[in-house]
């Protein structure tokens, strides 16, 4: 409870809150407040190469990027890359956290390892599922071919559609074990008692879970949302070392189109022009959900 | 006493002044693409050797990846910390040609010429707008390379026109075996297998001699419907392929046959190595054409640093790594892969005596005899047009062959849209 | 609460579901890096390894710098823990104890430093970093590091505080301690597992950053470990037993590491910040 402090007086608390804020908030204006607006700067300048000068060009940049289809196209991709994400983490953790929350012998066990494939860094990631979906020596197509699930080695990456699948899938088994445990604590919040006295009312798991575990999972929820989402969408490197935003485009979200934007077409200033649009459609994204969000928190 | 004190001191203030000009080192730094961990101990056998034939310079290495330099060197470039020397590519050389002022290596480059003899066609790449802006170090061209078992077994020849390509591939693709390799990613080696097909049906001309583009003509549309026709009979994963995977292919004797600069370091590791069963030849040629042809890239070293001092020992080294007896060790990091520029580098004792070269003297030598007609897109007819940087960069080679591919479009249609986007590229 | 017998199958088959999931994998890439050449890229993949080989730990460990990026990129993680949980001790604790103009603007804004996309600020960053010399250096790295694990540890920090009960800190008033005092003597001892939590939080961010680590690395000697990797994979040429040998001694020290402390994280996140 955010409530007033004891020990001392009201007039001392800004003081001691700039002592306390200024290193910790003063890091992440300078390393991301200050490279933003470099970036505006550029973005307002036909600069090429990184690094080499170009004349003022005013919004010309934005008009050019805004009105060619990639940008777009781009977007369209990154939404897609985002919902899908969303929902993939989300049923699996979900699973994953309801399953958790039981009493069975081992679980404690399962808590802590479930985080396995989280801890491994993002070029193991890419490795091991390069590996493992590949015709010569992977063991995914034989396993489907042996299952009865297709009955022809397929390309994972084939196709705009089958690659986006395939990352969306493989992102998910990276970083569902995260959400899991998050929402493990949200869900071990709830006490035992309301499940007993609806079990007693005689509820079935289901509708326990409508109506007791859903509604009081949602502070939660929410604010894996929001930093999944930004975070969803920002993602780089492993759509990068996969795809590199094929095949054909279809999966090149926004931050790979201002990656090759910048660095294989040499336009630093429309891709400076591309990441402050893709910001501001961020920003503006955060605060409308973190608005629904911050009354909970300090109504208590 | 006091004057001898200061006789003394004199004496020794002098030594130790008259000392330091002879302990002054030259830094220079080398920054390569070479990365796996063999190439770059090889690398430093040959800068120690240096290194210690030559105190007063101190060469030292970085290797660097592909993925990352294109966006490393311009901004170490931007902040004033770049490395003195750089191995390139002859596109990645006009970008960074563009970022900072490179000085004409023409007269050292001549002076090596009248040592070493450079075969033409690895300088052409590096010599336009009234200078040399790189000194040719290695070659590499793409081959055919194939299972002459595979091959035997199903009694085909091995073909040398597209039609019989195309009939080899067909009959080899059955019970799992890929009849021919072929790469369908927005990237590098789909640039170069591309590239590769349509200079064999002579649409190696990406630019008029004015410099304005003529990548849409009735030639490229053909070989990129020929490169569709074909990919029938690639493998399900290639739309995701680089070297390494097709390397594995063949390796594992998935593939029957595939393009490749050289297999024969990882066939010899993983793919069994039987010397007597691997073939290599020319890209075959379309049906109307004469002669074979492949893609040829001359990779050589930028010397960036401005310092004269930096600038002279650059050169020393190079010229070092020139000298046969090195230049030898020099091509064998990568047994196989990398070709003399140098007709006496050609004749080099070290060269021919690596164990592997020695397993795979048939085949490095077709690769060598392949390597004489190779080209390179932007390159060509003896016109460099530096606007092919971003052209390459983007991969739209391979761009326009996945929309065609993958994308299932009209060959005709993509081709002139891959036009309008190298028009849009090269603004 | 009782579980009838279909609960009972439903939950084995879930939890048999997600074993598998997780522990497939692991499991092929792990055995498979004791495998021959010819065996690994068999287009009939084993289970169980019919060979035997170590020549892929010794072709990784002698002749690539691979020990040296490993200890690089533990420095850089221990490092930018440490500075995480500091600040975020900081700042979670004025944002919930302290009262001060704008302090619920400030909070929301935290979150928001998620929405830059690092693409966007990893040239600037390169360049401020070149003019003031510290480029190619550890602590470059650990800057980004803790930028990105910041803001939400300060979030949860904010939270494990709000869970402590208020008469924690009243009872130490009573006792005549000072606002420092209570903090460091009666409310962070408290908090160790909210603090373990987020020290392998940014732990395990760190280790698997890339993008910047790419770039603002240039010697070998300073590499870290996702880096190093992916170069000594090599882009021309697929050794898939080098990569799954360097794959598997990349995962296996974080593995123990977290068999120590793995249940701090868990608890720390799960039981609350009250133990």
């Amino acid at each position: 409870m955010a409530s007033k402090p004891i020990s001392s007086g009201r007039g001392g608390d800004g003081r001691i809150a700039f002592l306390l804020l200024v290193v910790p908030l003063g890091l992440l204006a300078a390393t991301l407040i200050v490279p933003m607006v470099s970036a505006i700067t550029i973005s307002l300048r036909d600069i090429r190469v990184i690094g080499s000068d170009g004349p003022f060009a005013g919004l010309d940049n934005y008009a050019r990027v805004l009105g060619d289809g990639t940008f777009w196209h781009a977007l369209g991709i990154s939404v897609v890359w985002v919902v899908g994400n969303a929902v993939v983490q989300t049923i699996l953790a979900l699973t994953a956290a309801l399953v958790l929350n039981e009493k069975f012998p081992g679980v404690r066990v399962a808590r802590v390892w479930i985080i396995l494939t989280w801890i491994i860094p993002t070029v193991v990631v890419v490795i091991i599922w390069r590996w493992l979906l590949s015709p010569s020596g992977g063991m995914v197509n034989p396993l489907l071919i042996q299952l009865g699930i297709i009955d022809r080695p397929m390309g994972f990456f084939a196709s705009g559609p089958a690659a986006m699948t395939s990352l969306i899938l493989i992102n998910s088994w990276r970083w569902f074990p995260f959400v899991a445990i998050m929402l493990l604590a949200g869900l071990q919040r709830i006490p035992n008692d309301i499940y007993e006295a609806a079990a007693v009312d005689g509820a079935g798991a289901i509708a326990r879970f409508r109506a007791i575990t859903w509604p009081l999972l949602q502070p939660t929820l929410l604010v894996l949302t929001v930093m999944g989402t930004l975070l969803s969408f920002n993602v780089f490197d492993i759509i990068w070392l996969l795809t590199a935003g094929g095949p054909a485009g279809g999966t090149e979200t926004l931050p790979v189109l201002i990656y090759e934007t910048a660095f294989k077409a040499y336009r630093m200033g429309d891709a400076a022009a591309m990441s402050v649009v893709a910001s501001v459609l961020m920003i503006g994204l955060a605060l409308v959900l973190l608005d629904r969000l911050a009354p909970k928190e300090t109504a208590r | 006493m006091r004057f001898k004190g200061h006789a003394l001191a004199g004496a020794l203030a002098l030594t130790v002044f008259g000392a330091l000009p002879a302990l002054a080192v030259t830094d220079v730094k080398i920054w390569h693409m070479e990365q796996p961990p063999h190439r770059v101990q090889r690398v430093q056998e040959l800068i120690d050797a240096f290194n210690a034939a030559n105190p007063d310079i101190k060469v030292s290495q970085e290797p660097q990846s592909w993925g990352e330099v294109y966006a490393k060197v311009p901004a170490a470039m931007a902040a004033g910390n770049a490395p003195d020397i750089l191995f390139a590519i002859p596109d990645f050389t006009t970008v960074i040609r563009k970022a900072g002022q490179l000085d004409s290596v023409a007269d050292f480059v001549k002076e090596l010429d009248a040592q070493h003899h450079f075969i033409p066609a690895t300088v052409e790449p590096y010599s336009y707008d009234g200078g040399v802006w790189a000194v040719p170090l290695y070659n590499m061209s793409l081959n055919f390379w194939y299972h002459k078992k595979m091959f035997a077994d199903a009694g085909i020849a091995v073909p040398t026109t597209w039609s019989e390509w195309k009939a080899a591939a067909e009959k080899l693709s059955k019970d799992g075996v890929v009849g021919v390799g072929l790469p369908a990613n927005k990237q590098l080696y789909t640039d170069q297998t591309t590239y590769a097909v349509m200079v064999n049906n002579g649409a190696s001309e990406l630019f008029n001699a004015d410099g304005t583009l003529r990548f849409d003509n009735p030639k490229t549309v053909e070989s990129y419907a020929f490169y569709k026709d074909l990919y029938k009979f690639s493998s399900p994963d290639a739309a995701n392929w680089t070297w390494g995977e097709a390397e594995a292919c063949f390796a594992s004797e998935t593939c029957a046959s595939i393009l490749q600069f050289s297999v024969i370091s990882t066939y010899d590791q993983q793919g069994g190595g039987d010397a007597a069963d691997l073939g290599v030849a020319a890209v075959p040629h379309a049906d109307g054409e004469k002669n074979s042809s492949t893609i040829a890239y001359s990779n050589a070293a930028i010397i960036l640093a401005k310092d004269a001092a930096k600038r002279d020992a650059a050169k020393k080294f190079i010229a070092f790594l020139l000298e046969p007896e090195n230049y030898g060790k020099f091509l064998n990091m990568e047994p196989g892969l990398f070709l003399p520029v140098t007709t006496d580098g050609a004749k080099s004792e070290t060269f021919w005596s690596d164990p592997l070269v020695v397993k795979y003297k048939p085949q490095v030598e077709q690769m060598i005899a392949n390597s004489h007609a190779g080209m390179l897109f932007g390159f060509t007819g003896g016109h460099v047009f530096p606007a092919i940087g971003p052209i390459s960069a983007q991969n739209i080679l391979a761009e326009t062959l996945q929309k065609v591919v993958i994308s299932g479009e009209d060959p005709a249609a993509a081709v002139k849209a891959g036009q309008a986007q190298m028009i849009e590229a090269t603004k | 609460m009782k579980r009838g017998p279909l609960g009972w199958l439903v939950l084995a088959l879930a939890v048999l579901a997600l074993a598998f999931l997780v522990l497939a994998p692991m499991w092929l890439v792990g055995t498979s890096s004791f495998k021959l050449p010819r065996e690994i890229i068999n287009r009939v993949p084993t289970w169980f390894p019919r060979s035997f080989t170590l020549q892929h730990y010794q072709k990784l460990l002698q002749t690539s710098a691979f020990p040296t990026y490993f200890l690089n990129s533990v420095l850089v993680a221990a490092s930018s823990a440490f500075v995480t949980v500091v600040l975020a001790l900081m700042a979670g604790y004025a944002f919930f104890r302290l009262e001060f103009r704008g302090r619920d603007l400030l909070y929301r804004l935290i979150m928001v430093a998620y929405a830059f996309p690092s693409i966007v600020i990893l040239i600037p960053i390169y360049l401020m970093f070149a003019k003031v010399g510290l480029i190619d250096t550890d602590l470059a790295l650990v800057l980004v590091n803790v930028t990105f694990a910041l803001p939400f540890s300060i979030w949860m920090m904010r939270t494990f505080f709000a869970s402590l009960p208020r008469e924690l800190e009243e009872a130490a008033a009573i006792d005549g301690a000072g606002r420092w005092k209570t903090v460091v003597h009666v409310l962070i001892p408290l908090l160790r597992p909210g603090i373990a939590a987020i020290a392998i939080f940014a732990f395990v961010a760190s280790w698997t950053e890339y993008l910047f680590a790419s770039v603002l690395i240039i010697s070998d000697a300073k590499r870290t470990l996702p880096v190093g990797l992916s170069g000594i994979i090599g882009q021309y040429q697929i050794d898939w037993g080098l990569l799954l040998a360097g794959a598997s001694l990349s995962v296996l020290p974080v593995v123990v590491f977290f068999a120590f402390v793995g249940r701090w994280f868990v608890a720390g996140l799960t039981e609350g910040a009250v133990k």
